[in-house]
């Protein structure tokens, strides 16, 4: 079966932004957690997969199917939650509902009358009077009420307290029951995604900086209390990068798949103490700045 | 075969130490140890106790994987997970290892402290 996303070599400029060349594969039957800084090139990934955009160069595939070519098909078997669609225009939740169910065939009316009550969304609520995060929710109900094969979630969490976050990763979680499926999540809550996600792909500037199964990411990176042992500039070292320096003291991240501890010592550094590092303290490292 | 009960997993939190496979392998143990889950009695499938615990599939596969290696579960193409006839044993026999190897530790760290061996008898008296 076909990968859930082959994208390759593919370009996309906006103004004085590139994405690209982005080569990224995700697979089916788990969830892959998007993650990089605001500006990135988060979104513009996610819409070039629905069509929102068009790439400049490269092929995009989204279920073995090929955008632009299938853009409908793709459409149909995919999902895309993003905080910036609006319904304002239907007046009511109930209208709404009833205008987007008419495009998919495998729409499931009590499907939807369950998560809308799960959601705690009414029917006869006006859209335009939502909070922010209602309004997620509602497009949340109007993703999983379909029987999408691949569901995309840009900042899904935005806006929800802790019981609908909850309620939220309970869906996805349970979306992907079938190994058929696929989910892809972007989010800052980075302490979410390391728990429920499977892979994470981490792009900064446009560019894919790595992919990873998120146990294995969080077992190859650690952070190292060190001291130099000689004067003057700390020696260059694959794998090893300087996070910050106070004197003769140094904090480093440690990529235990490009270096081995006992290089340090004839480098001139002492290891004072090694710690583990979460999703967030590793990207944070990686990338550096704020998420 | 018994009938299947609701697991009692404690907590499962990223605050918590250890990674969280850890968390659902010392779980799975425990409800073993308790006899709360018999040999032959099956698992949730990885895609439920995922759903069900709020954490990802990889997790769930790997506390799987890493009780099917020590022998206190096993899984069957297409049928499911189950507990091992050995697993009770398994895990009894990993305890007193490590009973026995705490034990040994605590002998050597008394004697380093100049017990002698009727101090160490007493003190473990008082434990127990």
């Amino acid at each position: 079966m076909a990968d859930a996303l082959a994208l390759k070599g593919v370009t996309r400029r906006l103004g004085k932004f590139v994405l690209g060349p982005l080569d990224l594969e995700v697979p089916r039957g788990g969830v892959t957690a998007l993650i990089g800084r605001n500006g990135a090139g988060k979104t513009t990934t996610l819409d070039l997969l629905m069509g929102m955009g068009r790439a400049d160069a490269g092929a995009i595939e989204v279920l073995g199917l090929a955008m632009p070519r299938d853009e409908v098909a793709i459409r149909q078997r995919v999902a895309y939650v993003n905080p910036d669609i609006s319904f304002q225009a239907w007046g009511k939740v109930g209208r709404a509902l009833d205008f987007v169910s008419g495009f998919y065939p495998d729409w499931s009316q009590p499907r939807c009358d369950a998560l809308l009550s799960a959601f705690g969304i009414a029917r006869g609520e006006r859209i335009a009077a939502l909070s922010f995060g209602a309004r997620i929710k509602l497009s949340l109900v109007m993703a999983l009420a379909r029987d999408a094969e691949l569901l995309l979630l840009d900042e899904p969490a935005v806006g929800l307290d802790v019981e609908a976050r909850r309620k939220l990763f309970s869906e996805i979680l349970d979306f992907v029951r079938r190994d058929d499926r696929a989910v892809v999540i972007s989010s800052h809550q980075l302490s979410d995604l390391e728990r429920v996600a499977d892979h994470v792909a981490i792009i900064d500037a446009g560019r894919l900086v790595l992919f990873s199964r998120m146990d294995r990411l969080v077992e190859r990176f650690t952070l190292l209390d060190a001291r130099l042992a000689t004067v003057g500039a700390m020696p260059s070292l694959d794998g090893v990068k300087l996070l910050t320096r106070e004197g003769e003291r140094l904090r480093l991240l440690f990529d235990r798949d490009c270096a081995r501890l006992d290089q340090l010592a004839p480098a001139g550094i002492e290891i004072l103490s090694e710690t583990s590092m979460t999703l967030e303290e590793i990207f944070v490292a990686l990338v550096g700045g704020e998420n | 075969m018994t009938p299947r009960g609701p697991l009692r997993f404690g907590p499962i939190s990223p605050a918590a130490p250890g990674p969280l496979y850890e968390q659902i392998v010392s779980a799975v143990k425990r409800e073993i140890a308790a006899g709360r889950l018999l040999p032959g009695a099956p698992l949730p499938s990885v895609r439920a106790l995922a759903a069900e615990l709020l954490v990802s599939l990889i997790t769930i596969k790997r506390a799987y994987e890493e009780l099917e290696r020590d022998g206190i579960i096993y899984s069957r193409q297409g049928l499911g997970t189950f507990v091992a006839d050995t697993g009770a044993d398994e895990i009894a026999r990993a305890g007193l290892e490590q009973a026995r190897e705490s034990m040994a530790q605590a002998v050597r760290d008394g004697r380093a402290a100049g017990l002698s061996d009727k101090d160490l008898i007493d003190s473990l008296k008082k434990e127990l």
